[in-house]
């Protein structure tokens, strides 16, 4: 299988810089070989982040799970699109009660469109109707940075295996119109559906739309 | 802070009727009947170029975006977020409008990711169709709905109708005021690349290269690649741009979408070049396949390449550069039918030897070019006329070698006869390193995967892949010398092999040929005719070093002494390749309006015969003065209206800076190109600006 030893050399080799900075960064770490960008096909770096209930989530308690990971800030328009037709509502109780993990991650940081505190955050859970398993808090940008997220919403399904299966939008409609929810192919249904049955994700890397990450 | 949505419906319907009042009634009422968007962060409009509509005709519009400060919208390809803006047209029956097109973007960081869009004032551009049963006199509603994003560190998006009514006019249709702000949208949009582009895709780079060779790395200010499509390359990682005698080479991060490699590759290259006066943006269109293969690991292991490698190597043994020199020294085995088994083993260890030694040498010279920072690949050495030259003075008297002129004895001779024609084993280790110098002009199949991959890979692969293709090379010459067996199904030695030379000669010959036109392409018409005469001495060396050989006493010397002047003086002229000058690119000569070489002479005759006089001041090496010549100078309006003035169109060619044509430029208080000046028939000389549009020297001409 010579793909398969030059992925892995070539994995090494890329990542070996990254993962020294973010093990550095990320001190809750226990897996310094997975802490790695992101990237398709490959280990979900490991990571650990406040949930709004004050306890740490950490991905690697995750493991044997399938996960979602959805970055994501309630006055950006793009987010909006979704919380406002119900979209995302739906897909989160769709995805639980088949028993996935959702995690949103708000990485806006302090004074910066989007920064939500613990109670904030839970309102807006309950307010919009939202059904994540949880909401984490990122106001360093260190789990999204290491994610590479650059977009609310960006989208991530991370398989049983811990391999990350799906990255990018969540549907093939890059626009802010709520309209546009209405017939539009979702991508993030499309993977969970290609996880739980076992086969590769038909397509595994979009582009992400929305407004930027309101990193610090 | 809230994003909200803003839809403003700002619609002014105001009727137009002027049709007949003329061209200041028709400016009045452009103004009036703009309608203009009010959105609170981008104001948007439609512009047109002409005053008005003609029936069955097309006009180009605009769709002006003017941004708050410190606000962007975007390009077509957005970047890592944001959004294009889209427009929905509600045109009267009959009207069509082309699709959007777009000024090339600029860059704006976000945070880590990065958007392409832009800033200030940008007008896209359609072209408008009008129907050809469009009656004169009722004013049109050109308009629709435009959308677009506006983001500054929070993004919001706008919509608006914009409408424009025109007037329609019998006839042509005069410039309308805003025509200027049209020109000025279309020379920011990208034009096919001037020189050819090729683009390589690696798992881990992306290398875009434009072979523009005339380039010097002093005047480029700033390059950047926008893809057309996201997921090719990362937007934000830093584009490594590398100016050298090969052109222009950038160098950038691979993208996430493993697809985007197979699609062909679309995006804008813009660079940015200092010019007098300050810098000026060039967009070009990158096109084309990503080239597969040639540098993707991923398609390779090191054995495959190893394997490829190999099999490169012994196709080499077919090519025409090696094949004749091979032959003969098969023959020449044939001919020592008596040598003891032994020794043949020893010939041939010794020949591979030769063989790897020197594919050993010019791997590492390769690799130590490469480190040292240049873009060398395999053939690497061919790109030197110097190079080019001696290999073909060495085909030469090989192939004079086998056609006789110099053979004795059967022997051979030549160049490289004394190491070649050894008996011992250090003939045998020469000869090899004859042949693995004489490969170096051919490539096989498989050789050029193979050596890719090898560039890409740490110094000890890098060398595994070229001993192999070393090894593939001696391998045939190896294997005869190994099994002595296959002698006896040869004919007997005899005249028939002094025949076969002869014929072996000939691809030699072509190889020469080929050779002579590579110089011809590198360095031009003298550096050629310095190759030839230096052919024609090698010619005069070989057979004064035939009669050398056959006589005895004095003539032998003077014969050999001969032959050695006439070697040195080939050499001495084959030197005269390395300073040849770089022939200029015939850019100039598919120009649309015919031109003559600019002179201070002609100047003054034209003027003296009462003829307005436009110079051309430019250069291979310009950017800006090639795509000048391309969007402005090659209009057919504007040879219309050279033709109508009678204006005389002289041409200052600087590529190789001539002291006159600098004098010139010092004359104007300038010292670089572009420079474009306009001498009215009785009136002063006015200078165009640096970046011209077919507007400008529209309007300078007509002002004669």
């Amino acid at each position: 299988m010579p793909n398969a030893r030059v992925t892995r050399r070539r994995f090494l080799a890329d990542t070996g810089l990254g993962a020294l900075a973010a093990a550095g960064a990320l001190a809750v770490s226990r897996r310094a070989e997975a802490a790695a960008q992101a990237k398709v096909g490959a280990a979900a770096p490991a990571f650990a982040a406040p949930a709004t209930t004050g306890t740490n989530q950490s991905l690697g308690d995750l493991r044997g799970k399938v996960v979602v990971l959805e970055w994501t800030n309630h006055d950006c328009p793009y987010v909006r699109k979704h919380y406002e037709s119900g979209n995302m509502q739906a897909l989160q109780r769709e995805a639980t009660g088949q028993g996935v993990v959702w995690l949103s991650i708000i990485s806006s940081a302090p004074g910066t469109q989007g920064y939500v505190t613990p109670p904030q955050a839970d309102e807006l859970t309950s307010s919009r109707k939202a059904a994540p398993t949880a909401v984490l808090l990122d106001p360093k940008g260190t789990v999204g940075k290491l994610y590479g997220a650059t977009n609310t919403p960006h989208m991530y399904v991370i398989d049983k295996a811990g391999v990350l299966a799906y990255a990018g939008a969540i549907d093939d409609r890059p626009t802010s119109r709520k309209s546009d929810v209405q017939g539009a192919n979702n991508y993030v249904r499309a993977a969970l559906q290609s996880v739980a049955a076992g086969e590769p994700v038909k397509t595994p890397v979009t582009r992400a739309y929305g407004c930027t990450v309101k990193y610090a | 802070m809230v994003d909200a949505m803003t839809t403003s419906h700002a619609l002014a319907h105001r009727p137009v009727r002027l049709v007949a009042l003329g061209a200041l009634a028709i400016v009045l009422a452009m103004a009036a009947a703009r309608a203009e968007a009010s959105a609170p962060l981008v104001r948007v409009d439609l512009l047109s170029e002409q005053a008005g509509l003609t029936a069955g005709g097309e006009v180009w519009i605009g769709i002006r975006q003017r941004i708050a400060p410190g606000w962007h919208t975007y390009w077509t390809n957005p970047g890592d977020s944001g959004e294009p803006m889209t427009m929905e047209w509600t045109l009267p029956p009959g009207f069509t409008a082309g699709p959007l097109v777009w000024p090339h973007p600029e860059r704006i960081p976000v945070g880590p990711a990065m958007s392409h869009g832009y800033t200030g004032e940008v007008v896209l551009l359609t072209r408008l169709t009008t129907p050809p049963d469009l009656v004169p006199g009722r004013p049109v509603a050109i308009g629709g709905r435009a959308g677009w994003l506006v983001c500054e560190k929070i993004c919001i998006p706008e919509e608006a109708r914009v409408e424009l009514m025109l007037p329609v006019l019998a006839g042509r249709a005069p410039a309308s005021p805003d025509a200027p702000l049209i020109a000025q949208a279309r020379r920011a949009v990208p034009v096919p690349s001037p020189w050819p582009a090729t683009v390589s895709v690696a798992p881990a780079r992306v290398v875009l290269t434009l072979a523009a060779r005339e380039l010097s790395a002093g005047a480029i200010a700033d390059v950047w690649f926008y893809p057309g499509q996201w997921g090719l390359i990362e937007h934000a990682a830093p584009q490594e741009a590398r100016v050298d005698a090969r052109g222009l080479t950038l160098v950038m991060a691979r993208g996430p979408l493993p697809a985007a490699a197979q699609a062909p590759v679309e995006g804008v290259l813009v660079v940015k070049e200092r010019i007098e006066g300050g810098t000026v943006s060039q967009a070009f269109v990158i096109r084309g396949d990503a080239e597969r293969g040639t540098g993707d690991p991923s398609v390779l292991s090191l054995a495959a390449a190893i394997g490829l490698a190999l099999l490169g190597g012994l196709l080499l043994n077919l090519m025409p550069c090696v094949l004749p020199v091979l032959s003969v020294k098969v023959l020449a085995l044939l001919g020592h039918a008596d040598t003891s088994a032994a020794a043949l083993r020893r010939h041939g260890l010794a020949h591979t030897a030769g063989v790897l030694t020197c594919f050993v040498a010019l791997a590492a010279a390769l690799l130590a070019l490469r480190a040292g920072g240049m873009g060398v690949g395999w053939g690497f050495q061919l790109q030197s006329p110097l190079v080019v030259t001696l290999l073909a003075y060495l085909f030469f008297a090989l192939g004079l070698s086998l056609s006789g002129v110099l053979s004795v004895g059967g022997r051979l001779a030549g160049v490289g006869h004394a190491l070649v024609a050894r008996p011992g084993y250090a003939g045998s280790f020469f000869t090899g390193a004859l042949v693995a110098v004489a490969a170096t002009p051919c490539t096989a199949p498989f050789m050029g995967v193979a050596t890719g991959f090898a560039l890409t890979q740490p110094a000890p692969s890098a060398l595994a892949v070229f001993l192999a293709l070393g090894l593939g090379l001696a391998l045939p010459y190896l294997v005869l010398s190994l099994a002595p067996a296959w002698r006896r199904w040869l004919p007997r030695p005899g005249p028939w092999m002094e025949r076969l030379k002869q014929v072996l000669a000939f691809p030699l010959y072509a190889t020469v040929a080929w050779l002579v036109w590579v110089v011809s392409e590198q360095a031009g018409p003298r550096a050629t005719a310095a190759v030839l005469a230096g052919l024609v001495l090698i010619a005069f060396a070989a057979w004064m070093r035939g009669i050398s050989q056959a006589a005895q006493g004095r003539r032998r010397i003077l014969a050999a002494a001969a032959a050695a002047a006439g070697l040195a003086l080939a050499l001495a002229v084959g030197g005269f390749t390395l300073g040849a000058p770089t022939p200029t690119p015939a850019t100039a000569a598919a120009d649309g309006i015919p031109w003559e070489p600019w002179s201070p002479r002609r100047v003054a005759a034209a003027r003296a015969e009462g003829k307005p006089v436009f110079v051309n001041f430019t250069a291979a090496w310009c950017i800006t003065c090639l795509v000048n010549e391309r969007v402005a100078l090659r209009s057919p309006a504007v040879a219309r209206a050279f033709a109508g003035k009678d204006v005389v169109y002289l041409k200052a060619d600087w590529t190789n800076r001539s002291p006159e044509i600098a004098a010139a430029l010092e004359g104007f208080g300038r010292s670089g190109v572009p420079l474009y000046v306009l001498y009215p028939p009785r009136a002063e000389a006015t200078i165009l600006t640096p970046v011209l549009t077919e507007g400008t020297i529209l309007e300078a001409i007509e002002k004669l």
